[in-house]
């Protein structure tokens, strides 16, 4: 999903997809480090939540805040219908994903059995 | 915390909800309440109800009780695991609980479809730190037990309906699109949960129009700052998908 999104908005290649799985590496993204600090905090429920929260609406605005909200939202209902019905790889993503999917280690998630 | 004097009205949060947001989160109440398929509306507000407890579980948090209904034990384990345990849903667990008392392949579709959409309405005030709106008051009457005469084997656990195989009542539900990705067609089992789909996939995320073209102006976040915090939560939930 992620991979259809991008392409069809051409922006896959500002985009560091290691930035997504490992929250140490530069996504290349601005706020970027900021914007997944937060969704791991609001999907972990952590103490960092609130000053998360504060940062984003003070550095970026807080739209941007319920923008981001909105994103960490769809996602959490998303995977669980991906996951929650075990779905394969639409064909066209398979074909451009497969190199990406390895080089990022999603072929070790549990799920990967069910969508491969 | 806030507090809410009407339904997702956000009138006493100081974040700037949208009002094409609020729209659609009453929206879902509606959807909520009514009966469905194959649930009437006091046992899809249960539903919700159970996973709003099995969210509490999660969290450390005082159970918020039952709702009104009785479950079938197996719905009532399918909610908490597609909460608190994804990772571990497999086909071998699907396959036992839809042959469960009370439970075939329509109820688990629309039953994932409550969840997964009172799920994601809670986890935005959740990370707005906005109080959980009220579950609403069921509405009176029957399931209609309707299925999709076009319903095939696809390649997900369910059978799904593609956009040739529509009956007349259900030609909406892709919004004239001739092709539907398996995430986008996975609960056409259930209709109404598909056309629910579309209605908050819009409210937070992209319309489905978007995903294929330029984003909506209002709608603040890059492209790559919202596929990144995408990319985040999908991978947080180690949904490979």
């Amino acid at each position: 999903m992620l991979r259809e999104s991008s392409q069809q908005g051409g922006t896959l290649d500002s985009l560091n997809l290691h930035g997504a799985v490992n929250p140490e590496a530069d996504s290349g993204v601005p706020y970027g480090s900021l914007l997944t600090a937060f969704a791991e905090a609001a999907v972990r429920q952590t103490d960092a939540l609130p000053g998360l929260r504060e940062r984003i609406a003070s550095e970026m605005g807080p739209q941007e805040l319920v923008d981001a909200a909105g994103v960490v939202a769809n996602f959490q209902r998303m995977v669980r219908i991906a996951d929650g019905c075990g779905i394969p790889l639409d064909d066209y993503t398979k074909a451009a994903t497969d190199d990406v999917r390895g080089e990022l280690g999603l072929y070790e998630f549990a799920s990967a059995a069910n969508t491969v | 915390m806030t507090t809410t004097t009407a339904p997702f009205t956000y009138a006493n949060t100081t974040w700037p909800v949208l009002e094409r947001i609020s729209v659609f989160h009453q929206r879902s109440w509606e959807r909520l309440a009514a009966p469905g398929a194959w649930w009437n509306g006091a046992e899809r507000v249960t539903i919700a109800a159970e996973c709003r407890r099995a969210s509490a579980l999660v969290d450390g948090l005082p159970d918020p009780g039952p709702g009104p209904a009785e479950l079938p034990e197996a719905a009532v384990f399918a909610i908490h695991k597609l909460i608190g345990d994804l990772p571990n849903v497999t086909r071998e667990w699907y396959d036992e609980t839809i042959s469960a008392p009370g439970m075939s392949d329509a109820h688990y579709i629309e039953l994932l479809g409550v969840v997964v959409h009172v799920w994601s309405v809670d986890e935005f005030h959740r990370a707005l730190d906005i109080d959980l709106e009220l579950l609403p008051d069921p509405i009176p009457g029957e399931p209609t037990r309707i299925r999709p005469s076009g319903a095939k084997a696809h390649g997900s656990w369910p059978p799904t309906v593609r956009p040739e195989d529509l009956d007349e009542r259900d030609a909406d539900i892709y919004q004239g699109a001739e092709y539907a990705a398996n995430v986008r067609a996975a609960m056409s089992l259930h209709p109404d949960s598909v056309r629910w789909l579309a209605e908050l996939f819009d409210a937070h995320y992209l319309s489905w129009i978007e995903i294929q073209s330029v984003q909506e102006p209002f709608r603040v976040l890059t492209r790559p700052q919202r596929e990144l915090v995408a990319a985040r939560v999908s991978a947080l939930n180690e949904c490979f998908y």
